[in-house]
């Protein structure tokens, strides 16, 4: 019962542990497609780091931060970054910056298409989704350096 | 036309907002609404009659389609907002840790 009291009230709970994951799927749906519909990564990224703050939210900070730590956020922020520049570098195989190295394109309007957007839109998402979350989780753990009486 | 007079009419409640208001939460939400008053302007000046957005689909022909350069100019410019808006409420915590206070005219140590 006294885990119950951290966040906000029961209804607020139960509704988010219904809705935080469709949000969380539509986040990761949006990034997908991004190449073929309005949004893409920063988008996506963004829907995918309310989902979590949504969880932080309801539930209370150490809920939020139970399913992804901040060194887990520290390190995936680092490798959307990372990936991003790689994906960027890898172009020069083929004569220059962000050359879009995959041979077979594919079709145009189909999931699998487009080269290396995809995976940009992915290396974006994971940089901004991580980016948000860690602004906002950063801002709730500030306990203040001095404590007052 | 009149629709950019509106989005002046925003941009003032946002400059009304920052310049009267103590607190210093009315001052960072006024911050907001004058940021997104420049983005909406921005976006109109792009927009056509009936315009669509520019994205291929499959088996469509878009006739007219609305500016998309503006809207790649907003899409950074709300990036830059956020990052903004979190350094300011980063401040606001600190003065508010130091002070005790978010009403700017208790916040007066800085005079001589």
């Amino acid at each position: 019962m006294r885990s119950d009291e951290k966040g906000m009230t029961l209804i607020v709970k139960t509704i988010t542990r219904l809705t935080v994951g469709l949000i969380l799927l539509y986040g990761i749906y949006i990034v997908l497609h991004g190449h073929l519909s309005p949004g893409g990564g920063f988008a996506g990224g963004v829907i995918i780091a309310l989902s979590f703050i949504n969880l932080m939210l309801a539930f209370g900070k150490e809920t939020a931060l139970k399913k992804l730590s901040e060194a887990w956020v520290s390190t995936i922020e680092s490798f959307g970054a990372l990936m991003f520049l790689t994906i960027a570098l890898l172009g020069f195989t083929g004569g220059y910056f962000f050359f879009n190295f995959f041979l077979n394109k594919g079709k145009p309007f189909t999931l699998f298409s487009a080269g290396i957007i995809p995976l940009c839109n992915i290396a974006i998402s994971l940089e901004v989704g991580a980016g948000l979350f860690a602004i906002f989780a950063v801002l709730a753990l500030y306990n203040g350096s001095r404590k007052k009486e | 036309m009149s629709v950019y007079i509106l989005c002046l009419v925003l941009f003032c409640v946002g400059l009304h907002c920052v310049l009267r208001k103590r607190n210093i939460i009315k001052i960072i939400i006024g911050l907001g609404i004058i940021e997104y008053a420049v983005n909406l302007f921005f976006v109109l000046t792009g927009y056509r009659a009936q315009g669509r957005a520019p994205i291929l689909a499959r088996d469509q022909e878009i006739l007219n389609m609305v500016d998309p350069l503006p809207q790649a100019l907003v899409l950074t410019s709300i990036v830059i907002g956020l990052a903004v808006t979190a350094l300011i409420v980063a401040i606001a915590i600190r003065i508010y840790e130091k002070y005790g206070t978010f009403d700017i005219t208790q916040i007066r140590r800085l005079r001589g």
